[in-house]
């Protein structure tokens, strides 16, 4: 019997969570180095930048609406910030300091694109400066937000891998497994989703960029691997939630959604995308839309079939 | 076997002997008497903050399920709902049962996990959650080796075993060990051996349910060794 407590919603916010640190690292590594600026219009950094604040948000939303007593009282959400030996009172504070940065990037990404918004802004708040130094702002939201994002996507990993109770989360496997899915899932949303529909093939601008996606989706896998070995190598709960996963009633969710479409038919795409130089805009959204939705089943089957210690 | 259900608890006789003998004290303006009732005033006081130990006798437990429904009467749960659950063990010929609650860990790993602090443990050692704080994140129920926690989806907060403090504080003892007719659960303090809970843990045949899950239970279990 799987734990009864944390479902979908949990699964979600885990998604989301991860996928928005991703997206933000992905548009933080391409304004970092220069890329951004190679071109007239970047939509990596313009989506990397907006997107992540609500999706976060949005994930922490839904977060609260599954508590008990603190979705009727919220108030007593702030007790969460008060135990330092908790991994939810380090998420909470994760969180908090990460949210604002995002919506500051994204706000300053969207001032940098359209310039527009400053000049309108200035109808009603006549201080505010002609222009603004954008890209010496980014310079170090970048950096010090990169920190925070990796913070986000390990941390979901953390939730679950403290939990002793539950042998197959309990393993530094999931921290690693989560942050590099965060990354690839980025990414799938942001450039191969995201820039393939806005401009067309994005590896005509970067050379290299099948490439990492490459080592991600690869990596992702490998980790895959590794987590299921452990845990049917470690026997008891842990192997009953490995073969729950492979072979249990959900196991053609594993097989279909997140083995093929999320893992094998990409890896392919960008093994291709590489080397041909080129890919076709269906190729580019398959390809994103797979990893995306395989990120969020990946999370769920991982919540659900965490099975406690048998007594 | 000393049980307490024929003459009243020990600590509650005391209680009233002390006020009686404070109230003579007083009236006789005594020293000696008086002396007396700050002594029993500070025995009570150690009693309070000892800590309190439950065996459960797994070798006369029939799995006749009454402790299960005192502790759902006694705490007004919900039809089905109880603090303790009777997991039947062995082979269908060699049947035996296992009741399991909140083992009052002195290492408990849902406190650990709990973002608040509302669980949290109480000086007698029993570990308890704060209504007032909790918020329902249920991420104790997860982190609890003994999956020893219900969720109240009327409330939203998480329940558990309280070991009935305010019975114990009174000089009682749980409603489980009051109701078990075998006499499969012993309750009384970790650190007096003359009392049958410390005399089976002075023998070391009372041990705990999973050590190596590293909590150091408050409960402790009697069980046959060619059946643990």
């Amino acid at each position: 019997m799987s734990q009864p407590h944390w479902g979908w919603l949990v699964a979600i916010y885990l998604f989301l969570g991860g996928m928005g640190a991703g997206c933000f690292l992905v548009a933080a590594a391409v304004e970092w180095t220069g890329e951004r600026y190679k071109h007239a219009f970047c939509p990596t950094t313009l989506v990397g930048a907006t997107v992540p604040g609500p999706l976060i948000a949005l994930g922490t939303v839904l977060l609260i609406f599954d508590l008990g007593a603190g979705k009727m009282e919220p108030w007593r959400i702030f007790y969460m910030f008060t135990h330092f030996r908790s991994a939810m009172t380090w998420g909470i504070w994760i969180l908090t300091l990460f949210i604002p940065l995002c919506f500051l990037y994204g706000l300053v990404e969207l001032m940098h694109v359209y310039p527009g918004i400053l000049a309108w802004a200035r109808r009603w708040l006549a201080f505010l400066p002609e222009d603004l130094p954008y890209r010496r702002i980014k310079r170090i939201l970048c950096p010090v937000g990169s920190v925070f994002a990796v913070g986000t996507a390990v941390y979901t990993g953390v939730l679950l891998s403290v939990v002793r109770a539950i042998p197959f989360w309990n393993t530094p496997v999931l921290p690693f497994l989560f942050l590099v899915s965060a990354l690839s899932t980025g990414m799938g949303l942001n450039i191969d989703l995201s820039g393939t529909i806005a401009v067309g093939p994005m590896e005509r601008r970067f050379r290299n960029l099948p490439l990492y996606h490459m080592v991600f989706i690869g990596g992702e896998a490998l980790l895959i691997g590794l987590l299921l070995l452990l845990a049917f190598l470690r026997g008891g709960a842990a192997a009953q939630s490995a073969q729950m996963i492979v072979t249990g009633p959900t196991g053609l969710v594993f097989w279909v959604v997140v083995v093929l479409f999320g893992l094998l038919i990409p890896f392919l795409f960008h093994a291709y995308a590489y080397g041909a130089r080129q890919h076709s805009l269906a190729g580019g959204i398959l390809s994103g839309a797979g990893i995306v939705i395989a990120g969020l089943f990946l999370r769920y089957l991982i919540v659900a079939s965490g099975i406690p210690v048998a007594l | 076997m000393t049980r307490w259900n024929s003459a009243p608890p020990p600590g509650l006789s005391e209680a009233r002997l002390s006020r009686r003998a404070f109230l003579k004290g007083t009236l006789a303006g005594g020293l000696v008497l008086a002396g007396s009732g700050f002594l029993s005033w500070l025995e009570a006081l150690a009693k309070v903050q000892a800590e309190y130990a439950m065996v459960i006798d797994a070798t006369k437990c029939v799995g006749c399920r009454a402790c299960e429904l005192a502790c759902q009467q006694r705490n007004h749960l919900a039809q089905g709902k109880s603090y303790i659950r009777i997991l039947p063990k062995g082979t269908p010929e060699k049947r035996w049962f296992l009741p399991v609650q909140c083992q009052h860990c002195q290492k408990p790993p849902c406190a650990e996990v709990c973002p608040t602090r509302a669980t949290y443990t109480h000086e007698t050692g029993v570990v308890l959650v704060n209504p007032k704080t909790c918020v329902g994140c249920k991420y104790c129920a997860l982190a609890c080796p003994y999956n020893a926690r219900i969720f109240d989806e009327k409330t939203g907060l998480m329940e558990k075993c309280w070991l009935c403090l305010d019975y114990v504080l009174g000089g009682g003892e749980p409603a489980c060990v009051h109701a078990c007719v075998l006499g499969a659960r012993l309750f009384g303090r970790r650190d007096d051996p003359a009392s049958p809970v410390g005399e089976l843990i002075a023998s070391g045949k009372a041990k705990p349910l999973h050590p190596e899950f590293g909590t150091r239970p408050g409960i402790l279990y009697y069980i046959l060794p060619e059946e643990a």
